[in-house]
């Protein structure tokens, strides 16, 4: 793999507050990576950063092979658009600001928007867009010049589930096509299409790697057993010698994972008078990483 | 200046579409032949509203077209102007602080570029104006008072369009440099303030760009120092470039206040 976005201890001050302090990472050519983190974490600065628009106050970004400038696609949070124009319009002023050539824009502006999912819509002017409809201009001239690397600061978070599934497909459709790296506090998205993860809380880097990776370094083996109804869940908390957490019919049980452990807990159940109805190992979800990267910190 | 045939498109559009390019011109219009019109029927006008006491005699003075003219341009001075900057304040402030400025500011364009396609559009809108707001004086005024000599009355016209320039060029700098409400005060101040100043001073104060309009008359009645009036425009013309290059300069420094 290829480095396409070296990015050196940035870090932007205001006044006396750090939003972004001294961040390293790398983003490898098409691979999606998911910058995490809460409200206020300096996501939203980082990428203002990346994109040009907010002078870094320390550290450097440099692309490799390239101004960066030229080769980015950006959607922000809110897109705005200039209302009396139309969907077409908008999106080959884009591509000729970005470079594409007088004759190639308007061709380009209208694949860009069939590929959106815009087509029918390619005349109308963006006053009457709804929501949904805006976000999916916002890629469009985010992606029109084909950029080596898309820069998107939570895309789907303002969309309803329809909108959000049809964006986020959209988004899956294009990591063949370039590298993206897109801010997030919703982490199921994150789960759903990611290379990478950066976590990112205080201004600080707090994690980073391979959403596995990062998954083994948090995940404590837990199996989960369903039963019949709650009170034999209950009985067999009673019962048992592990440190177990109770949710209805389910009981969690945390283990070494090893074979003694394993079996105390297999015999432990089969010694139990009533039927086991499930039982299986469960694996951290994103939200349980974040909650305990966010609490080391 | 890559980039400038898209960012004229986009600034014309966009006068064009919100209708600057038509109703502009037209309060222009309507200010250029209201003071032929007016000082024409005066002795009507007062007669028909009535109330004058018998054997009332009312010396109006013998205008000529040039006295007309000044009398236009100084309507220009205050309404017209007026428009023309709360019009065009928010160019630059209004499109960072809607976000709209966002989607262009990060792609690969110099800021002269975008500084330069609006002013050129701004500057076309202030062209038309004035040109429909002379036309309409000149109009009535040939037809009720008399002739102008073409040549000077061009002069006179092409030394008010610099002035116009020149207020066009600092309003759209302190749109770079400030928010739409400090832009539009700090820009009417510098304006109207020096309108005032130079109608206290102006006997002693010869050569500045507040003096254009007056010049672009005198021009015509033929009474101009030269000397004063070139230098006049020369002043104007390196304040327009003054106004220019701290406009792009403010520009990119504000650029970081987009709303994203």
């Amino acid at each position: 793999m290829t480095t396409l976005l070296q990015v050196t201890g940035l870090t932007k001050r205001f006044a006396e507050k750090t939003v972004v302090d001294a961040i390293d990472f790398v983003l490898e050519e098409h691979t999606s990576t998911a910058l995490i983190g809460p409200n206020g974490a300096g996501k939203t600065t980082t990428l203002s950063m990346l994109t040009g628009l907010l002078r870094p106050s320390f550290g450097s970004v440099n692309m490799v092979g390239g101004d960066l400038r030229a080769n980015i696609g950006f959607l922000p949070q809110y897109p705005q658009f200039q209302p009396w124009l139309s969907a077409l319009e908008f999106t080959e002023m884009a591509a000729k600001l970005s470079g594409v050539s007088a004759k190639k824009a308007k061709q380009e502006a209208q694949k860009t928007l069939e590929f959106v999912g815009l087509g029918n819509d390619l005349h109308k002017k963006i006053a009457t867009f709804s929501g949904g409809m805006k976000q999916r201009l916002g890629i469009s001239q985010a992606i029109v010049h084909k950029p080596k690397l898309l820069l998107l600061d939570e895309p789907v978070s303002a969309l309803d589930p329809v909108g959000r599934r049809e964006v986020l497909d959209l988004l899956k459709g294009l990591q063949q096509q370039t590298t993206i790296l897109y801010s997030t506090h919703i982490l199921n998205d994150a789960e759903e299409m990611t290379d990478q993860l950066l976590f990112l809380s205080d201004g600080k880097l707090v994690e980073q790697g391979t959403l596995r990776e990062v998954r083994q370094r948090y995940d404590e083996p837990n199996y989960v057993v369903e039963f019949s109804t709650v009170e034999e869940a209950q009985y067999f908390v009673s019962q048992s010698t592990f440190k177990c957490t109770v949710n209805g019919c389910y009981v969690s049980v945390a283990i070494q994972e090893d074979k003694p452990s394993m079996q105390q807990l297999l015999e432990s159940l089969t010694a139990y008078p009533y039927l086991v109805r499930n039982v299986a190992r469960q694996t951290a979800s994103l939200e349980e990483i974040f909650m305990k990267v966010a609490k080391r910190v | 200046m890559s980039g400038m045939n898209v960012l004229l498109q986009k600034e014309f559009r966009e006068a064009w579409r919100s209708r600057k390019f038509l109703w502009i011109p037209l309060v222009f219009a309507l200010l250029g032949m209201s003071e032929p019109l007016t000082n024409y029927y005066m002795m009507d006008i007062l007669e028909a509203v009535g109330n004058m006491p018998e054997g009332f005699e009312m010396l109006m003075p013998e205008l000529v077209p040039a006295d007309l003219l000044l009398a236009t341009i100084s309507q220009f001075q205050l309404i017209g102007l007026l428009v023309l900057m709360a019009s065009f304040v928010g160019a630059i402030s209004k499109e960072r602080s809607n976000g709209t400025a966002t989607l262009l500011y990060v792609r690969p364009i110099s800021f002269g570029s975008f500084f330069i396609s609006k002013f050129i559009v701004i500057s076309a809108v202030g062209f038309v104006s004035i040109v429909a707001g002379f036309a309409a004086s000149v109009y009535y005024t040939v037809v009720l008072y008399g002739t102008f000599e073409v040549g000077t009355l061009l002069a006179s016209i092409g030394t008010y369009f610099i002035w116009v320039l020149f207020v066009l060029a600092l309003t759209l700098m302190m749109s770079a440099a400030f928010k739409t409400t400090v832009a539009a005060t700090a820009a009417f101040i510098i304006i109207f303030i020096g309108q005032i100043i130079d109608g206290l001073v102006g006997t002693f104060w010869t050569i500045s760009p507040w003096k254009l309009p007056l010049y672009g008359v005198q021009l015509i009645r033929g009474t101009m120092e030269m000397s004063d009036y070139w230098w006049s425009l020369v002043m104007t013309v390196v304040l327009i470039c003054v106004c220019m290059s701290i406009g792009v300069f403010s520009m990119k420094k504000n650029a970081s206040s987009t709303k994203i």
